[in-house]
């Protein structure tokens, strides 16, 4: 195994990779959030990558995707074309609906669990058959199924606000080595600079104890413990390697502002850097999206917060030429209640909700699915969380009735056994 | 006859007027004998409350909710707004009317969220989304002037005793004081920021100036909201009213409830004994209309009643209008099996309590 921040992996691919970035790299000083089209391109020929943009709590159908004007549920919000003819957002997607022609949009998402607690891991594991293990989230299982897509870097980032650090139990039963790096708030793990007390040979021999240390505690011990500690100082010193992907002062001011300054724009703007640099899966998450209270009022704040980045990302994308490589997908647990309640806010709704793809092996301008007049149930075919994934999975290459997982010699479907990929958004 | 005396604390429900479709905003007409109302289905809605059997009618012009109502206090007039900056006033004593005598096409880029008339009658003046508060002739809809300053939405307008001086209540939790008279100039800025909340991991500021009121001496004036908002989703927070003494600006007394409403004071209105009514809202569960005697904090009298988003009180100072919730069944997280065949809106009870001790029947 390459030592993290070596040239030494023998993989042609990444050799390549490598040559070819450094070859059209030049003169210049790193690249990270100032990666040029051509090179990003280099990347992308090489290796599919997905975006998963989590809205936790749930964005309401009504104020974005699926406003339904003639609904007695409708919000008060306008509607407004898109660039797709025939098809209208909602008002508050003013960008989105500019680049409506290059994302997918489902408006028939039909899954099962109301809540929160229950409907997140359900929803990002995919909902598989109960074998009574302990599935992993989608973040992971790709890192499982596709490997990193740059040895240098760890394969599942996962940006939130709060803390960050290693959190393995996305992982489930894969074990500790494909959970997640989180960046709090989407700045670089603290500590992530070598003191320069240290020099590199000292913290190389300081790294080659360590190892033999955890080599002797790992002989009496469970594994899987010592592995999400050795992950954890793994994926520490490939980004200490790295550190150029999180210099701000890279960022140019002009996507500053088109991508905004509140948090959902500086990290997916981050998302987008980190996919440039060849990060397998990027997930970024957003909380306080479960408008229960003041609905109406909360969507006019918060859904243009997810409107101008997310738009600006399919822009810089499709303009890096990365879009036919990387998957974006636009979610939450479910959608909101049409019925508005007691504090003028919606509640939670599985039964018919939206969300929105793009990139690789999505069809662009597709939008997919119906609802009642009302919006109150799926019209026609409605699509579970697992024909979610298998059309994921499927698009990025790996077949879903084909791949199994293995897990103390149980084979494992990757993806709920009765579902299947949803056909009318793939290419 | 001798009007019955004002007495909060016997105050009981005399009426009642339900509505299949969520209503946000309600008034008593200036001469007590109609209501206005308006909500989720975009229509004006009136009823005349001088029979038994009060008699509805509606007027569609609007393209969506309704989001503020007011009658000119002489003319047979009535000025509605809605989410998408639009004023209609309409004839609403003509029958034969059924169309909008003017309109204001874009009175605001999105929502009005308040309306108030000059006692003079002579302007109506909005605010809203846009943050500037906007004059405009009351026979002909003709703008006259605008006030800046505000830095974001503006919630609540109040005109004093006497009209005087205009005040605007925002989403910051600033109250802005404007001199009518001489101009229409900035007189000073109170401090409710109390009302407003945003904390460090919140996506938007919750909160704001939802109401305002003046005593009718002009010496108080109340501001309602909530305060201590614990999140941007739920927006769950504490009840809460301000009332300045209108000479020197300060806060004389934070009034609060018992009960465990968790919304906002959307109106409130002084009585004329010198009490204030407040009404509050509840997550899927009854909230509460509360009186107090304005220097104690705690309610002089509260009753159990479903979310409400306005109060109006009727010109005979005894009565007192409530636009409440009233659940369709619906409610809560997903579907249940009866949805799959009636899956309905929430509701509406205009219900008008009565400030008095409730005559025996005979």
């Amino acid at each position: 195994m390459p030592r993290p921040g070596s040239t030494s992996c023998q993989s042609p691919c990444h050799a390549l990779s490598r040559r070819r970035v450094l070859g059209l790299l030049g003169g210049s000083s790193g690249f990270g959030s100032l990666l040029q089209p051509a090179i990003a391109r280099e990347i992308a020929k090489k290796e599919r990558q997905v975006c998963l943009i989590w809205l936790d709590g749930g964005i309401s159908q009504f104020e974005s995707w699926h406003p339904l004007p003639g609904s007695q549920f409708a919000g008060p919000f306008r509607n407004i074309p898109t660039s797709i003819p025939g098809i209208h957002f909602s008002e508050l997607l003013p960008h989105t609906a500019r680049i409506a022609h290059k994302i997918s949009v489902i408006r028939s998402m039909c899954t099962k669990d109301p809540n929160h607690s229950t409907g997140v891991p359900r929803i990002q594991r995919g909902d598989p058959i109960d074998r009574g293990v302990d599935y992993p989230y989608l973040g992971s299982a790709v890192a499982k199924l596709l490997g990193p897509a740059n040895s240098e870097l760890p394969p599942y980032v996962w940006i939130k606000p709060g803390n960050g650090g290693f959190i393995a139990r996305e992982a489930g039963f894969l074990g500790a080595e494909y959970g997640a790096l989180a960046l709090g708030d989407g700045k670089a793990p603290i500590h992530i600079h070598r003191p320069e007390s240290i020099s590199a040979q000292q913290d190389e021999a300081r790294q080659i104890l360590r190892e033999r240390a955890n080599q002797r505690f790992r002989s009496y011990r469970r594994a899987s413990e010592i592995d999400a500690y050795e992950t954890s100082y793994r994926v520490a010193r490939q980004l200490m390697a790295r550190k150029d992907i999180f210099d701000d002062n890279r960022i140019d001011p002009g996507d500053r502002e088109r991508y905004g300054t509140h948090p959902l724009g500086r990290h997916i703007l981050r998302a987008r850097d980190l996919l440039e640099s060849g990060v397998r899966f990027v997930k970024v998450n957003s909380y306080h999206w479960d408008t229960h209270g003041d609905n109406f009022n909360m969507s006019q704040r918060l859904i243009p917060q997810i409107d101008q980045p997310f738009a600006a990302l399919i822009d810089d994308l499709d303009e890096r030429g990365m879009l036919d490589h990387v998957l974006v997908v636009l979610m939450s647990e479910f959608g909101r209640t049409p019925v508005i309640n007691s504090r003028l806010g919606r509640d939670h709704w599985p039964d018919c909700w939206s969300l929105a793809l793009a990139g690789c092996g999505i069809k662009r301008g597709a939008i997919v699915g119906n609802s009642d007049r009302d919006g109150v149930f799926v019209d026609g075919t409605g699509y579970d969380i697992g024909d979610l994934f298998h059309t994921i999975f499927s698009v990025l290459g790996i077949d879903p009735r084909r791949k199994k997982y293995r897990h103390k010699g149980q084979k494992l479907a990757i993806a709920h056994d009765e579902c299947g990929p949803i056909r009318e958004i793939m290419t | 006859m001798k009007p019955p005396l004002l007495d909060a604390k016997a105050t009981w429900v005399s009426r009642e007027i339900k509505f299949p479709h969520q209503l946000f905003r309600a008034r008593f007409s200036p001469d007590g004998r109609a209501i206005a109302a308006g909500g989720q289905d975009k229509l004006v809605h009136l009823w005349d409350i001088r029979q038994e059997e009060p008699a509805h009618r509606s007027l569609g012009a609007h393209e969506t909710w309704l989001s503020s109502l007011a009658f000119h206090p002489t003319a047979p007039h009535l000025f509605t707004a809605d989410y998408q900056g639009v004023i209609h006033c309409w004839n609403y004593l003509d029958e034969n009317s059924t169309k909008p005598i003017w309109t204001i096409p874009s009175a605001d880029h999105d929502n009005v969220r308040s309306l108030v008339v000059t006692p003079d009658g002579k302007h109506l003046i909005s605010a809203g989304d846009d943050a500037i508060i906007k004059f405009w002739r009351t026979d002909s809809g003709k703008e006259l002037a605008r006030l800046e300053g505000h830095h974001d939405c503006i919630f609540s307008l109040a005109i004093s005793p006497g009209g005087k001086h205009l005040v605007s209540g925002d989403l910051l939790g600033t109250i802005r004081q404007w001199n009518l008279a001489g101009g229409s100039k900035f007189v000073r800025a109170l401090d409710a920021s109390l009302l407003h909340t945003r904390g460090e991991q919140f996506l938007a500021d919750v909160g704001g100036v939802r109401s305002l009121a003046f005593n009718p001496e002009g010496t108080l004036l109340a501001a309602g909201g909530m305060k201590d908002a614990k999140s941007n989703a739920f927006c769950p927070g504490k009840p809460t009213v301000l009332v300045f003494d209108w000479l020197n600006g300060k806060v004389r007394s934070e009034l609060r409830i018992k009960g465990k409403s968790d919304g906002p004071f959307n109106s409130l209105c002084f009585l004329s004994n010198g009490a204030l009514a407040g009404h509050t809202e509840m997550l899927h569960t009854n909230s509460e209309l509360v009186f107090w005697k304005i220097d104690q904090p705690d309610p002089l009298h509260s009753l159990v009643n479903p979310s409400a988003y306005e109060l109006s009180l009727h010109p005979d100072g005894r009565q007192l209008l409530a636009a409440c919730y009233l659940s369709g069944g619906s409610s809560g997280n997903g579907a249940r099996k009866r949805d799959r065949e009636k899956y309905i809106p929430n509701g509406s009870i205009l219900r008008i309590f009565s400030l008095y001790k409730q005559p025996k029947e005979t």
